[in-house]
């Protein structure tokens, strides 16, 4: 069983937004892919996962459509809207800028 | 601000395509765990069993559910509706519950509201048509030592009042009473009430005229001068059709005639809540009242009230003390003559000299008012507890499957609280007819009394408000209880949270009964005291008496005709057929009047420090005025026509004065000092002892008494007392005995005494009313709550009581099993009742004259009352125990 870290507040979207980002997904695929980015260190509880697509959807930085999946099941699929998108490089940004200040404070 | 919209939007969205969204997430859970259970098949397990693991892993449904539902937009809105939807459905299932429970709390919250509009609009009160009325002050001399209320001051006092502030302008003077008058005019004759005033009144209170013109402060207040009159808005409307050309015309006030002059603004009726039909100029005094000119000059004779409005600049700390001021110069001034109250000022108030009776009558009211609410709240609490043990396996297993704990009791609540909007709804209705109902209570006042009460938005707030801190207070212990459900024990029965539960209802029943007889009982002392203050035990005898209030100095003969005048009438009188006796007097029984009188003994030296004089309090009387009103003469002799001006100045104590002034001794033949009456200082031999009698409804303490002869005396407003022979009403024979003298004066009203005597017992009756009324409603609801504590006992036991009786058991054992319970919390209710019932008798001492306040005879009624109806109430469950088989316990799980 992997080290799993607790996500900080404000992370989830972040990461939701990010898996999203190379196209649609549905819910259970955006955990799935999340676990993938981060190497298994974040894995995502349905209980969390889902209000928090539900979230973003009512914020308008996702959209949702009801699709064939890939063993041809019907499924709901999310995708970034555009201003889905400009939030995505935004918090990246703010993240980074985190990270930085973060990795030098803690070097010094 | 797009942003907004699109929420608003989303908000709107989500309530009304809700099920279409739950129906989607519903949807894609369902894909959710199809999928997982694909790749699991993929990964080689069986369809089943990787259905079931893929529920495992997805975790509880139900709990992603109420998340999603959580963030989704308007998510309180969202559960606030589905919450009232349900609570409508729930109290539709059980009209009766929901019926019990919103009557009991809107009687409470009626109670309450109907207490406060009357309360409300006299704090609240603002005079019509009166400029900057926070300025205007009140002036009279202190009631008997209250902090509130006036007694009459004389007219030399305003004069001088008048003459000397430096902290008052536009200084009028009216009557303490308004006075009754006749008004013939074109329209015909018609009885009016009309307030006299000096001709500053109007310039004072800033009061313009809608037609014509009101009285001019340089109009002269000298006897005669200006007969002249204005007239209300109200009776310009009604006698007049609001035609414009009476101003001008000349009507007859009393025979008299006089100029209107014009008609005052629409809702103008100075700055109390009476409402006269017209004013005339002080100048009129004697001719449309009757006073004698002696009594604008005579220092004690105390008959007015004074108002005026601050200068600029003054407060009104500065206007008492130069009140004050003006009060100690006089009493230097006129040693003889002095008041033994002190002048009082205070800001204007409608009912300055009522306010003890109105403020007492009020928070009477409303402690009797926030009881009901108590026991409403109590009953509902009992209810709401019945009803959620009834719905512990409910709560039990939505909480199992994943529902929060704060989800349930917030629900639970707005069950609640609808429950408590229902009886705010109804409770506002009923408070508009509890109002009428409590301002009909109180008997037809001398005065015509106008108050508007309406339901402004403090009144309808204050019944919302009270509606949600009792939905909170009943609402949240059943509902903490409910949700507590443990859900292993209660899946499995009823357990010990139903004890708990059992437990808590009973405290609620027996906090209803307790309450309950509380107000039984104090309707009841209030019921005794009426008895006792009636006329019979006031120590005089009211039954057959008629009183016709006169004009005393008979018209226009001059002053020398009072005496003559009246004798002739009480001879005319006395010989009316069906007239068993008849007198004459300045006060009446009863009537919340009194005439002060300084009482001391000659060549007694006064403490230093102390009052010169003892206050005391007297009436002026005709011969016959104790057999006319049944009073019992102890020692002596009556008063005869022999007591006249020219012969030796006589008087008659009462008891209470015999004993402060000789203890021990015989009073007749000793002096007395009376500063009182006609002859202020004058040394009086006491003749007689007369038994005490009540003059006062709320007597604060025994006033030593003292009567004077009318043959010696000379006064104004007198009442004829008139004793029938038979009970018959004589009021037809008195009419012609007075319009038959030469001299005829004005009889301006003849009523019988008991309804004069109702009038004075206001704040008793509406207590007996109000306390007993709701006290009964009270007792119906504690007697609702013990048939739903044994209802449920009988329930939860049925099993147990049918195996007793299959066993053997008696019948009479297995009822007195039940009963048991019932008596016991009836027996617990009238012990803390009977305890706070003695407080409340304590408390309401002081309105209840003549009674114990624990009155054996009331208390023991009070308790018969309620253990009957409430044990009646656990008839029906008791009954249903008799007809339990051995066989119900097979079904009764």
């Amino acid at each position: 069983m992997t080290q799993r870290a607790s996500l900080l507040q404000g992370t989830l979207d972040l990461l939701i937004l990010k898996a999203l980002s190379t196209g649609e997904l549905h819910g259970l695929g955006v955990s799935r892919r999340i676990e993938q980015m981060t190497g298994g260190t974040f894995a995502v509880q349905p209980g969390s996962l889902f209000p928090a697509l539900h979230r973003l959807e009512e914020s308008g930085w996702l959209t949702a459509e009801w699709e064939a999946s890939e063993n041809n099941r019907r499924a709901k699929y999310y995708k970034l809207t555009k201003t889905g998108r400009r939030q995505l490089g935004e918090a990246t940004e703010q993240w980074n800028r985190v990270a930085v200040a973060m990795a030098k404070a803690l070097e010094a | 601000m797009a942003a907004i919209i699109a929420r608003v939007a989303s908000v709107i969205r989500n309530l009304t395509r809700r099920s279409r969204i739950d129906h989607d997430l519903d949807e894609e859970l369902r894909a959710t765990v199809e999928v997982l259970a694909a790749e699991k098949v993929r990964a080689g397990h069986t369809p089943d069993a990787a259905h079931r693991a893929a529920l495992v892993e997805l975790g509880g449904i139900e709990t992603i559910k109420e998340g999603v539902r959580d963030v989704r937009a308007g998510a309180m809105l969202d559960t606030l509706a589905q919450d009232v939807r349900y609570g409508v459905r729930l109290l539709r299932r059980y009209p009766l519950f929901a019926m019990t429970a919103a009557l009991s709390l809107a009687v409470g919250i009626g109670a309450n509201t109907a207490v406060f509009t009357i309360g409300n609009s006299l704090v609240r009160f603002s005079p019509v048509a009166v400029s900057d009325p926070d300025r205007l002050v009140d002036i009279g001399r202190s009631f008997d030592g209250l902090p509130i209320g006036f007694n009459p001051a004389s007219y030399p006092d305003y004069l001088d009042i008048r003459r000397r502030t430096t902290t008052l302008e536009h200084v009028y003077a009216h009557p303490l009473f308004p006075k009754d008058m006749t008004v013939e005019s074109e329209a015909g004759t018609e009885k009016v009430v009309g307030d006299v005033v000096t001709t500053n009144y109007f310039a004072a209170l800033g009061t313009r005229a809608l037609i014509g013109r009101l009285f001019l402060p340089e109009e002269s207040d000298a006897q005669g001068a200006n007969p002249l009159v204005v007239l209300s808005h109200r009776y310009w409307v009604r006698s007049f059709n609001a035609d414009p050309g009476i101003v001008g015309q000349t009507v007859r006030l009393n025979r008299y005639p006089v100029t209107v002059v014009g008609v005052a603004p629409e809702g103008f009726q100075g700055t109390t809540v009476v409402a006269v039909d017209l004013w005339v100029p002080m100048s009129m005094v004697t001719f449309v009242t009757g006073s004698t000119p002696g009594g604008l000059e005579d220092r004690r004779a105390g008959w007015v009230v004074m108002g005026a409005r601050l200068k600029p600049g003054a407060s009104i700390e500065q206007a008492t003390a130069d009140v004050a001021g003006i009060d100690r110069a006089l009493r230097s001034e006129y040693p003889n003559q002095s008041h033994p109250q002190p002048f009082r000022l205070l800001p204007a108030s409608p009912m300055a000299d009522k306010m003890p009776l109105a403020a007492a009558a009020l928070l009477l009211l409303g402690a009797i008012a926030s009881t009901v609410l108590v026991i409403a709240c109590a009953n509902v609490a009992g209810l709401l507890l019945a009803r959620a043990s009834g719905r512990g396996r409910e709560m039990a297993l939505r909480l199992a499957v994943g529902a929060n704990r704060s989800r349930l009791i917030r629900q639970l609540l707005t069950e609640t609280l609808l429950l408590f909007a229902i009886g705010a709804v109804a409770g506002i209705a009923i408070a508009r007819a509890m109002t009428t109902g409590l301002m009909s209570l109180l008997p037809v006042l001398a005065v015509p009394v106008h108050l508007s009460l309406s339901l402004d938005w403090r009144v309808v707030a204050l019944a919302c408000s009270l509606a949600f801190v009792a939905a909170l207070l009943s609402g949240l212990a059943p509902a903490l209880h409910a949700s507590r459900a443990d859900v292993s024990t209660v899946l499995k029965d009823e357990g010990h949270g139903a004890s708990a539960r059992l437990r808590m209802r009973s405290a609620f029943v027996v906090a209803q009964v307790s309450l309950s007889l509380v107000l039984v009982f104090v309707g009841g002392l209030f019921t005794r005291a009426l008895q006792q203050a009636s006329s019979t035990n006031a120590g005089f005898d009211a039954r057959g008496v008629e009183v016709a209030s006169i004009d005393a100095s008979l018209g226009r003969d001059g002053d020398a005709a009072g005496p003559r005048v009246t004798r002739e009438l009480l001879d005319r009188v006395r010989h009316i057929p069906g007239v068993a006796s008849a007198s004459m007097s300045r006060m009446l029984p009863l009537a919340n009047e009194a005439m002060g009188m300084g009482l001391s003994l000659p060549g007694e030296v006064p403490r230093p420090g102390a009052p010169e004089q003892t206050p005391g309090s007297g009436n002026i009387v005709a011969p016959g005025y104790f057999a006319t009103l049944r009073i019992p003469i102890s020692a002596g002799r009556d008063f005869t026509d022999q007591d006249a001006a020219g012969a030796p100045l006589v008087a008659i104590v009462g008891e209470a004065a015999a004993r402060r002034f000789w203890p021990g001794e015989d009073p007749i033949g000793k002096q007395l000092i009376v500063n009182g009456g006609s002859r202020p200082g004058a040394s009086i031999r006491v003749v007689g002892v007369a038994h005490d009698v009540r003059y006062r409804a709320l007597d604060f303490g025994t006033v030593p008494y003292v009567y004077l002869p009318l043959g010696q005396h000379d006064t104004s407003n007198l009442s004829l007392i008139v004793r029938s022979a038979d009970g018959r009403s004589v009021a037809g024979g008195v009419r012609a005995a007075i319009a038959g003298i030469r001299a005829a004066p004005q009889a301006v009203s003849l009523q019988s005494l008991d309804d004069l005597v109702a009038v004075a017992l206001t704040p008793q009756r509406v207590g007996a009313f109000v306390a007993g009324g709701l006290g009964l409603v009270g007792v119906l609801l504690a007697a609702i709550g013990i048939y739903g504590v044994t209802a449920y006992t009988v329930s939860r036991r049925t099993r147990e009581i049918a195996i007793r009786t299959a066993l053997g058991a008696q019948r009479g054992t297995v009822v007195g099993l039940v009963l048991r319970q019932a008596i016991s919390l009836t027996a617990i209710g009238c012990a803390i009742g009977l305890v706070l019932g003695a407080v409340a008798g304590q408390v309401l001492s002081m309105l209840l004259v003549g009674v114990s306040p624990l009155d054996p005879a009331t208390l023991g009624g009070a308790v018969v009352l309620c253990v009957v109806v409430v044990l009646a109430g656990s008839f029906v469950p008791v009954s249903r125990v008799m007809k339990i088989a051995a066989s119900d316990a097979l079904r009764s799980e």
